[in-house]
């Protein structure tokens, strides 16, 4: 279960204090898919970060499991992102000096894992890049780079996903194949995936919509279907 | 621990080609200190260990003015009741004339001459050609053996016979290697003969010039031995040196002589830490995603920053084992290329101690210099993933950064007082070094501030060459700090060598004399000025002198039991050449005192050149007793004087007012100004010798090339340290060009794309890395001509003189390498194409 209270952030823009998340409070139940739209500068990214515990709110607090992250040190973020969220981003992120099975494994040797190798070799087939292990991010197409992402976001079992705009930097195929992908494993390893995206098609599919408005909720509905 | 360990792994994999200058800094530095130590070590041991050859004896009793029998009797009493002498024998040594003694040639050669007696030598061996034994038949009725330098300059060989002062010997062979060996500064090939052919060919007639030695080999320890006859001879200025504490005296000057090379080698690892903290500043800087996305991860800032630590632990320890590699490899070349001057037996391995302080070294100078760039991954916030907006908060120092830069700041200065041996030494060491830095660090930002002024100016690639100098990121400060300390060495080291080797040029002294004549007898005085005036149409300086020893100061006689006294026997107990005159000479001046009156009289007095007079704590008024030929005179100081080394033809240190000594037996010294080529001199030596086969002289030239050599050997050896210093300036300065590639080759692909022509950009090149070594040229020049001026007047004591050719070659020299390097690391830069680059970013 991941709670919201209250929470704003404030930044610095030049002398003046900037806003972008004001008041925001929801309470996300395990295993529920939801999707964050809202215009640039919304404060989508802004609150994906936050709840992944890599920004501390400026106010309000937040809970992962029962549990405020807010007060916790940077080490023991560091722990529960290890164990609890796995994050995929816009951009990828991969390591350029690891190959993509590298990048796979770094999650599970951070957390000790005893069956790292075998797990992350499981994983790139389970996204079907068993063939592409031993490149490097800069040899791999952006589709490519993004499913080798996703496989490191779950390499650690989370029980949370988060996911920013996973699908901009990717053509409209590319985009599909990675949302099927992530979709897929959600229902697979039955995650609570929060998914940051511009593309209404793509946020509708989701089983609940929170639409921010100027770093506020301007609507958080439940869907009808599931995905 | 497995994730530290992996991610280390991976990470040296992946960025060791960017790390490469890391290495290399660290294997430069580290190659220095190991090469510099290990040689001194192995030339102490070679030779320290070797003291007993050197001495060629195990003790020696000492004397320059010849043995009494009183003094033998005394040695006799101590020595008779000793179980432990095996071997006794005695030699005489003095300089002398040789020539030809074939008629027609005018070969005349100074020489070292030793008279030696069987069983010679009691402790090391002759080594002749073709490895036959030496064998004492040869010096057997007036035979001599000879350096083999000698045959050539004599133009004789083995067979021949040659003049040495009244008497007559046969060359019957030469040496290879002397017992002892050539045991350092000497005027004059070394010349053999026996030791009743020394005294009967004259030379010993004058005893002062004559130094006598008895020498003795031992069964066992002879230190006690030598403590007894020490005190059984007190009172005597007879000098007793045992192997032993030449040993260790010699132990002792190899010692600091190799904590100051270390403090050298010390230096260039320096200057590796600053090329290894930029590396490190870089590395973490193009590091921030990578370490975002591993904090995302759910990895630790201390986990991440103890993988960057021991991946640097790592670099550090296989750049050190290069660098000991690199020191092996120098050794070798070393023994290639100075073999002759180096000891026999000397080692020329790096020993396990020396390289394994090397690598502890090299891993601590990583350690220390990455410590404070890789403390920023602490402040890396993994949200920059989302927005990069921590830069501010990346740059600030925090609380950590400081207390860590002090505990870096004391660990560097542990080692360069482990280094140099004192905390003393290694903290001015630290101190110097820092200053000099902050200097040419301000120095680069004044010179950035004043060339950021002048942007506006020139064509287009000269204005984006500036841009580029302070481009946000740039290296310009760091490169002007490396390279710029570089030059600053080198050229402060040939700056001093040209006013070094000014001074010693003796064309330019119009004063100092090109030839010294001594021992001239009162009966030769006329027959010698006549001869002088006939050969060189100039009249010869004259003066009489007279052999003094001190005995009592102000009443006390001179005690030898007083250790200050002891160790300045050599300087203060020898036997002085004194002269008598009515008034002062010029180049001198009256620093305390009066100058005497020529119709005053009164006590006999007597004029003390300031530097003795500081030695013997005289003051005017003082008394001095002198022992001259047995016969006692007492003089009072009537003045201290000074002498201008560069204006004056004589340099006595006492000089009597004249009457004292009319009735002394006297010699005269001469002297000549007029320079005359080889053949000349060499016939006016021939000339003098055969009238007058007693007298000696004393070629200036001669002596001056070979001050010359040693200055340049000195000077020879400075730069070839300094050259390392520079080479770590290149490393440093290619390592930060290959670290801010990726932005110039952004920056070229943008240009690309509005048009600029592959030209142009290698104009901004060629102008930007040409402007930088002109900084960096002119920094070091500037700091290198002022540092030779504070040296050579405030510590050498000699003119100084600004030798701007080398100032411009300096600058030259250093703008065309960083041009060439910056240049050849950028190349790349410029074959990139646009549009890859582009889609990259």
């Amino acid at each position: 279960m991941i709670t919201l209270s209250n929470v704003t952030k404030t930044v610095k823009s030049g002398s003046d204090d900037l806003t972008i998340l004001n008041d925001v409070s929801f309470e996300v139940p395990d295993g529920q898919f939801v999707s964050v739209t809202g215009a640039s500068g919304s404060g989508k990214s802004t609150l994906l970060g936050l709840i992944a515990g890599l920004d501390a709110p400026t106010d309000g607090d937040i809970y992962i499991d029962g549990e405020s992250i807010v007060a916790m040190t940077e080490d023991e973020l560091a722990d529960t992102r290890s164990k609890k969220i796995g994050f995929v981003f816009q951009s990828f992120h991969l390591i350029p000096s690891l190959t993509a099975f590298e990048n796979v494994l770094i999650p599970l040797e951070i957390k000790g894992a005893a069956d790292a190798k075998e797990r992350a070799a499981r994983l790139l087939e389970d996204v079907e890049l068993t063939n592409r292990g031993h490149h490097y991010p800069s040899e791999l197409s952006g589709g490519e780079q993004q499913r080798i992402a996703i496989a490191r976001a779950f390499a650690n079992r989370p029980a949370i996903l988060l996911a920013d705009e996973p699908t901009g930097n990717l053509d409209s195929k590319n985009g599909s194949h990675i949302f099927d992908l992530m979709l897929q494993m959600h229902d697979a390893n039955d995650v609570t995936l929060i998914l940051v995206t511009h593309d209404h098609g793509l946020a509708a599919r989701a089983e609940r919509q929170i639409v921010l408005v100027d770093g506020s909720v301007d609507s958080d509905d439940l869907l009808t279907h599931k995905s | 621990m497995k994730f530290i360990l992996n991610l280390t792994k991976r990470e040296i994999r992946s960025s060791w080609k960017r790390l490469l200058f890391f290495f290399l800094c660290i294997a430069i530095g580290v190659g220095s200190i190991v090469a510099l130590r290990s040689l001194i070590g192995n030339l102490s041991q070679a030779v320290g260990g070797d003291a007993r050859a050197l001495l060629t004896a195990d003790f020696v009793v000492d004397s320059n003015k010849g043995f009494s029998p009183t003094e033998i009797s005394r040695i006799e009493s101590v020595i008779e009741d000793s179980s432990i002498i095996e071997a006794r024998n005695e030699i005489m040594e003095s300089s002398a004339m040789a020539r030809p003694a074939q008629s027609g040639s005018e070969k005349v050669q100074f020489v070292s001459l030793k008279g030696i007696e069987p069983p010679f030598p009691l402790v090391g061996n002759f080594e002749m050609p073709g490895g036959k034994k030496f064998d004492f038949d040869l010096l057997e009725n007036r035979g001599a053996v000879v350096a083999p330098i000698l045959l050539e300059e004599l133009d004789v060989k083995v067979g021949d016979k040659i003049l040495i002062g009244e008497s007559e010997f046969i060359v019957r062979g030469t040496f290879e290697k002397e017992p002892g060996g050539s045991g350092g500064f000497r005027l004059g090939a070394r010349v053999f003969i026996k030791k009743d052919a020394f005294e009967e060919a004259g030379i010993a007639r004058n005893r002062s010039r004559v130094r006598q030695r008895i020498l003795y080999r031992t069964s066992a320890n002879p230190t006690a031995l030598v403590e007894q006859l020490r005190e059984k001879l007190k009172g005597t200025s007879l000098r007793v040196l045992s192997y032993r504490e030449t040993q260790e005296r010699l132990g002792e000057q190899f010692e600091r002589t190799e904590n100051y090379l270390s403090l050298t080698g010390l230096l260039i690892l320096v200057l590796g830490g600053v090329g290894v903290w930029n590396v490190a500043r870089v590395f973490v800087e193009q590091k921030r995603k990578a370490v975002a996305v591993l904090k995302c991860l759910g990895a630790g800032g201390n986990t991440i920053m103890l993988a960057y630590l021991l991946q640097i632990g790592v670099l550090g320890l296989l750049g050190s084992a290069f660098g000991v590699l690199l020191a092996q490899i120098g050794l070798w070349s070393a023994r290639s290329a100075f073999n002759d001057a180096l000891p026999d037996t000397m080692s020329y391995s790096v020993a396990f101690g020396t390289a394994f302080q090397g690598i502890l070294l090299g891993i601590f100078i990583s350690l220390l210099f990455s410590a404070l760039p890789l403390l920023q991954v602490r402040n890396i916030k993994p949200n920059l993933l989302l927005r990069d907006d921590n830069n501010d908060e990346f740059r600030t120092l925090d609380p950590v950064k400081w207390i860590a830069g002090i505990v870096c700041l004391l660990l560097l200065l542990v080692l360069a007082s482990w280094q140099a041996g004192s905390f003393v030494v290694g903290g001015f060491f630290l101190v110097g070094l820092a200053v000099t830095s902050a200097v040419l660090y301000f120095a680069a930002f004044v010179l950035i501030w004043f060339l950021r002024k002048l942007k506006k100016f020139g064509s287009f690639s000269l204005s984006q060459a500036l841009n580029s100098l302070h481009r946000p990121g740039n290296q310009t400060k760091v490169i002007l700090l490396a390279v710029g300390l570089g030059a600053f060495v080198v050229l402060a080291v040939q700056s001093l060598e040209s006013n070094l080797v000014r001074e010693f040029d003796f064309s330019r002294n119009q004063r100092l004399p090109s030839f010294f004549f001594f021992d001239i007898q009162q009966s030769q005085v006329a027959g010698f000025d006549k001869l002088v005036l006939e050969s060189l149409g100039e009249k010869a300086e004259i003066v009489p002198t007279v052999r003094a020893r001190i005995s009592h100061l102000n009443g006390e006689p001179l005690n030898y039991d007083n250790r200050d006294v002891r160790q300045q026997q050599g300087q203060i107990g020898r036997e002085f050449a004194v002269t008598y005159r009515s008034d002062l000479d010029e180049g001198e001046e009256l620093l305390e005192g009066f100058w005497w009156d020529e119709t005053e009289t009164g006590l006999p007095q007597v004029s003390v050149l300031d530097s003795m007079a500081e030695t013997l704590k005289l003051n005017p008024g003082d008394s001095m007793t002198f022992d001259i030929s047995g016969r006692s005179v007492t003089v009072q100081v009537a003045n201290i004087r000074k002498l201008d080394v560069r204006n004056t033809r004589t340099a006595f240190v006492f000089v009597f007012r004249p009457g004292v000594l009319d009735d002394a037996p006297k010699s005269f010294a001469a002297n000549i100004l007029k320079r005359v080529p080889a053949n000349q001199r060499q016939r006016l030596q021939r000339d003098v010798i055969d009238r007058f086969p007693n007298v000696q002289i004393v070629d200036v030239a001669e002596i001056v090339a070979v001050v010359q050599k040693i200055v340049e050997n000195f000077v020879l050896a400075i730069s070839f340290v300094g050259s390392f210093v520079i080479l770590s300036g290149i490393l440093i300065l290619i390592g930060s060009v290959s670290l801010t590639k990726s932005q110039r080759v952004y920056e070229n692909a943008v240009l690309k794309t509005l048009g600029a022509k592959r030209r142009t950009l290698s104009a901004i090149l060629v102008a930007e890395y040409g402007i930088l070594g002109l900084m960096a040229g002119l920094i070091g020049a500037v700091f290198a001509l002022a540092l030779s001026y504070a040296v050579s007047v405030y510590i050498l004591d000699i003119e100084w003189q600004a030798n701007l050719s080398l100032f411009f070659t300096g600058v030259f020299v250093t703008v065309a390498l960083v041009t060439l390097c910056g240049t050849a690391a950028s190349v790349g830069v410029l074959l990139k194409k646009p549009l890859a680059t582009l889609r990259s970013q």
